[in-house]
């Protein structure tokens, strides 16, 4: 274990020289996050389709239970129970347009992660950074559970619990649990816990700022222990259904899978669950007594139980849906929490968009009307009023609005446009509009996906550390 | 520029308004009426208050601004439209912001009533480097002090210790003084 220990020392040191501006020290939070006799105890694994590149380094690092897929090296890092997925990456030949500019990519894109640690993190999407365009690098970082890194090339930086940095280059930041960042570039900043901001310069600005007293019920993280709270205790209340298929090494699907949808082996599905054409099930999401309507899709991480979707509708990385019923085309964001219950169902309209890390937890029946825009915390009718507009209506401002803890500048045509756009691409990339030919997606190509499994040191000095691994076609 | 001598322009400390450390704002501004009847015949002159520890030290400076600066509502929500900027919002954003909250605070009449109580302390300002100045400097160096720091006035030293309190107003007034001599001369 000696080499490990050395390892993470390491990386520690290599974080905290980066975030010594903003006097922070990450040694309490991540020292003891992961017993590392952890790392020993999970093989890593990767994925092999005709459809994505083929091409892992993976050196002096340890992996335990991470998923691979697509170009990916790791350097003197620490992975744990993390999907590295690189089935968005930008390819030779393919042209990145930023502002005025039409770059020509000159090779396959990879993910590039040297001397960092990553806990239970999805990577995913390709880099943004118009300045790094054929390396998605995560350099001297720190993400700790169910942190999402989305097209964010990273250097320098520490992730919260269940935060999510989104098409955003960040150097030099800590990123506070629970908190929304799409910003497109920002450096030593401190964001603090719970802010959900969305910043495209001279077009809009989008902050809010989840009440600190109330969000704590829901996470709640101190340094010298692991997260806590009521994200954490659902997670890990099935845990074990996870146990199984992460174990078995064949696995038939438990429910009926349409020839033109995608069901990865290593989401769980429980009983009653209902798959239609063209959706998309991620590896690591749980499905009990779930109906997706035909284009619906549920991302790493996501959870819907006792829920119907009616069709095309979005759950993005790490959004819970429980006891709800969702009309057609509705984004769930990134880490969302939406918690009905068996007598207190809670329905969303169509065409309607849930911000990324909005929690709705209700003990009341509770309707969202069709094409509202939704965010922040809501328990109650009063909250909803508070934390909700329709689109139409925030299509209309134009300057400013402050609104409880939202505070708007810009325009809301283009920030409601803009997140028209991405669902739109979302969805196409996922395959949602697959007619059988054409607009091929995630759901129609990760079919034919097998799975290889590496192992790391069992015992002596380098135990729980994976040998140099070179792959390729 | 000419031979005014700080010692020359500026208030003795026992002119001037003090207040000892753990007085209320209320206190201090009580005495800063009072040194306006007891020394001063010019309205505007004293404009601000010094803070004395037990042994009669001078340990800061409350100034007009700092008075007013306590009057602005203290709650969480100060912190969130301070962390506006940081978050690329506008200025004239910011500025609208704060305006929308104190119009939404409780009236003018209420916040000077609690502002009253709280403690000198909290707000007045320690002397910071370059609002020190000998009391033997002249006029020139005083002006330079003045111009660089942006102060409304100077603590004058003797030996170290505070002696009294060099105002922008007098500084001001040597300068214009100066001016119509050269402009005679001329």
């Amino acid at each position: 274990m000696n080499e490990l220990e050395k390892l993470l020392d390491r990386i520690v040191q290599r974080i905290n020289i980066n975030l010594r501006e903003l006097d922070y020290d990450v040694s309490p939070f991540i020292k003891n996050l992961v017993p590392l006799n952890q790392m020993v105890k999970f093989y890593a694994f990767y994925g092999i389709t005709p459809h994505h590149p083929l091409n892992f380094e993976f050196r002096h690092s340890s992996l335990a239970g991470s998923y691979f897929l697509g170009k990916i090296r790791t350097g003197n890092s620490m992975l744990y129970k993390s999907d590295i997925r690189g089935d968005e990456l930008k390819q030779r030949g393919d042209v990145f347009r930023y502002q005025k500019f039409e770059i020509p990519i000159s090779r396959d894109e990879g993910i590039d992660i040297e001397d960092s640690f990553l806990v239970k993190t999805l990577v995913h999407n390709y880099s943004h950074d118009p300045e790094s365009l054929e390396k998605f690098f995560i350099k001297d970082t720190a993400s700790t559970h169910y942190a999402n890194i989305h097209g964010s090339p990273s250097d320098g930086c520490f992730l919260g619990p269940f935060a999510t940095v989104d098409l955003t280059t960040m150097r030099d930041c800590i990123i506070g649990a629970f908190s929304y960042v799409q910003a497109g570039e920002i450096g030593h900043l401190n964001v603090a816990p719970g802010t959900v901001w969305v910043r495209s310069p001279d077009a809009f600005n989008f902050l809010y700022r989840h009440p600190l007293d109330k969000l704590n019920r829901y996470v709640d993280f101190a340094a010298g222990r692991p997260p806590q709270g009521v994200f954490i205790d659902f997670v890990e209340g099935r845990k074990e259904d996870f146990r199984r298929v992460f174990d078995v090494v064949k696995l038939e699907p438990s429910v009926l899978v349409p020839s033109n949808a995608s069901l990865d082996r290593f989401a769980v599905i429980k009983p009653k669950t209902r798959i239609s054409e063209n959706v998309l099930v991620a590896q690591r999401a749980y499905l009990q007594n779930a109906w997706l309507g035909k284009g619906a899709n549920a991302q790493e991480n996501c959870y819907i139980v006792n829920s119907r979707l009616e069709g095309f509708d979005v759950t993005a990385h790490g959004a819970k849906i429980i006891e709800a019923d969702l009309g057609k085309n509705i984004f769930v964001g990134f880490n969302s929490f939406l918690r009905g219950g068996s007598e207190s169902r809670l329905t969303i309209g169509q065409e309607s968009i849930i911000m990324p890390h909005t929690i709705i937890d209700v003990n009341k029946p509770l309707t969202i009307p069709p094409g509202h825009l939704v965010w922040g915390l809501i328990t109650d009718p009063a909250d909803l009023e508070l934390n909700s507009m329709s689109l139409e209506d925030f299509s209309k401002i134009d300057g400013g609005l402050v609104h409880g803890n939202l505070s708007f500048e810009g325009h809301g045509a283009r920030f409601v446009s803009a997140f028209r756009d991405r669902i739109h691409h979302i969805l196409e990339a996922n395959g949602a509009y697959f007619d059988g030919t054409d607009k091929r997606g995630h759901a129609q190509k990760n079919q034919k996906i097998s799975f290889n499994t590496i192992q790391p040191y069992a015992d002596g000095d380098l135990q729980g550390l994976f040998p140099t691994i070179m792959i390729h076609p | 520029m000419s031979d005014f001598l700080v010692k020359e322009l500026m208030v003795p400390l026992s002119e001037y308004a003090t207040v000892p450390e753990g007085s209320t704002l209320f206190d201090a501004v009580l005495a800063l009426e009072q040194v306006q009847v007891e020394f001063d015949h010019t309205k505007y002159k004293h404009r601000a208050v010094l803070i004395l520890d037990q042994d009669q030290r001078v340990i800061g400076k409350l100034g007009q601004l700092d008075v007013l600066r306590a009057l602005e509502p203290k709650n969480e929500n100060l912190g969130d439209i301070n962390a506006l900027s940081q978050y690329g919002f506008s200025s004239s954003f910011v500025r609208n912001v704060r305006k929308q909250r104190r119009l939404q605070a409780s009236p003018l009449k209420d916040i000077c009533s609690k502002a009253a109580k709280l403690k000198v302390d909290d707000f007045m300002q320690a002397p910071s480097e370059g609002e020190i100045i000998d009391q033997e400097a002249s006029l020139e160096i005083a002006v330079l002090q003045l111009v660089m720091g942006h102060h409304l006035s100077l603590l004058v030293t003797r030996a170290r210790k505070i002696v009294g309190i060099l105002c922008l107003t007098d500084v001001f007034a040597a300068v214009f003084h100066t001016m119509k001599e050269c402009e005679i001369i001329l």
